[in-house]
């Protein structure tokens, strides 16, 4: 009798136990949960990480600090910030926002990519040169190097030639100055300078291409138009930047024939298409192609 | 029920309630995973603001600073920088640094949410 009234209490008890505990959980989980207020970045939502990227490399392409966009994103917790931007841009581009507002988190996870700063994008139209014609106005800049040439210039021996006039002769036997030669912007055409099929099963149907400035640097940024009988497909360069930022891909069909244009400075390039390879057992299959762009 | 029964059940409720507290406070609190930037702790508030001054003296875009501003919550953009400014000031930030919080202030001063900028 003794030890059922204990058992009877005991059981009470744990219920009732489990009764508070019940309610001081529902209480701290729900009713009441723990607030936060001094948040870190890498808890934000990810459409807040999204912009938050944005504004870091909105600012870096105002201040080109590297070190500093380094420092910002990693508070954000990415396990790779330059994935995590080089998805985002591509993600941008996806949804079909404009490329302006892709191109600072592209050109931020290139920089990362190299390690230092590359030269920033011009928004306004590179400046072209003419190259001067023989018959403009001399401007200040050029009188100098004139009046140099003059100064050592030994007239002619007139004795012999008393009825030629003199003044084409001096015309004549001045050293034309060095003319300006402009040097290839950001807008100087490409042209292709490689095509070669890849006979590699990773490259399978992969139209893989490197665009490079007349340095032979790669270049991000640069849109590129593939269209085919059936369609159209543009892309640009430098989304991924672990490949190098002058890089860019696009999967073809079999038996497809392709048309390339490099949208700055107009390269056109027609009827490319997938390779026909063999493999060691004499199987076909088809490779890829590596085309080369580079400005002059 | 004696009343010492009684007691026993409550304190065992209290005890109970206590144990419940104890762990969804401290030992397994609701984990936030998917916050809003207007509880980021001040200094990095403050950084998102300063980015935001980086920027906009890059494309001097005050509808696109205002935008940035907003993700901190909806009081005025200038008060946001005004309070970016004062902890700028208290934290040793560069001159550099204030002088483009400054500008930013300056504009969002003269900000009009429809885009129109008073003179």
């Amino acid at each position: 009798m003794m030890s059922r009234l204990l058992r009877s209490s005991l059981l009470h008890f744990i219920l009732a136990l489990l009764i508070g505990a019940g309610l001081g959980l529902a209480y701290s989980w729900q009713i009441s949960p723990v607030t936060y207020v001094d948040a870190a970045p890498a808890l934000l939502r990810e459409d807040f990480k999204d912009q938050y990227r944005i504004i870091i490399a909105d600012a870096y392409a105002a201040n080109q600090n590297l070190p500093r966009a380094q420092a910002r994103l990693n508070i954000l917790g990415d396990a790779n910030p330059i994935d995590a931007l080089s998805a985002q841009a591509q993600r941008m581009l996806a949804a079909g926002e404009p490329f302006e507002l892709a191109r600072p988190l592209a050109k931020l996870a290139s920089d990362l990519q190299q390690g230092f700063v590359s030269e920033p994008f011009t928004p306004t139209a590179f400046p072209t040169f003419n190259t001067p014609q023989a018959a403009s106005t001399p401007t200040a800049n050029e009188t100098q190097p004139q009046a140099r040439e003059e100064a050592t210039f030994t007239p002619p021996p007139t004795v012999f030639f008393e009825q030629t006039p003199l003044s084409p002769i001096t015309q004549e036997t001045v050293t034309p100055r060095p003319t300006f030669t402009p040097t290839a912007g950001p807008d100087a055409p490409f042209t292709l300078v490689g095509q070669e099929p890849m006979c590699d099963p990773g490259a399978s149907n992969l139209m893989q291409f490197i665009l490079t400035d007349s340095r032979r640097e790669q270049i991000a940024g640069v849109e590129i138009i593939v269209t085919w009988n059936q369609g159209e497909d543009r892309f640009f360069t430098g989304f991924k930047p672990e490949l190098g930022n002058g890089y860019a891909d696009f999967i073809m069909q079999p038996n497809t024939l392709y048309n390339i244009r490099i949208v700055t400075g107009g390269a056109f390039v027609q009827d490319i298409s997938a390779p026909t390879c063999n493999d060691p057992n004499g199987a076909e299959y088809t490779g890829g192609i590596l085309l080369t762009f580079q400005q002059p | 029920m004696s009343s010492s029964k009684l007691i026993t059940l409550l304190m065992a409720i209290a005890t109970g309630i206590a144990l419940g507290l104890y762990y969804g406070w401290v030992i397994d609190p609701v984990e936030y995973t998917d916050v809003t930037p207007n509880i980021l702790r001040e200094d990095y508030r403050v950084d998102l603001v300063l980015m935001t001054a980086e920027a906009y003296q890059g494309d001097f875009d005050t509808e696109a600073a205002a935008r940035r501003l907003a993700l901190l919550g909806s009081e005025p953009p200038a008060s946001i920088v005004t309070s970016a400014l004062n902890y700028a000031n208290r934290n040793g930030f560069t001159q550099e640094e204030i002088a483009d919080l400054q500008t930013l202030l300056t504009a969002m001063q003269t900000y009009q949410p429809d885009g129109n900028i008073n003179p």
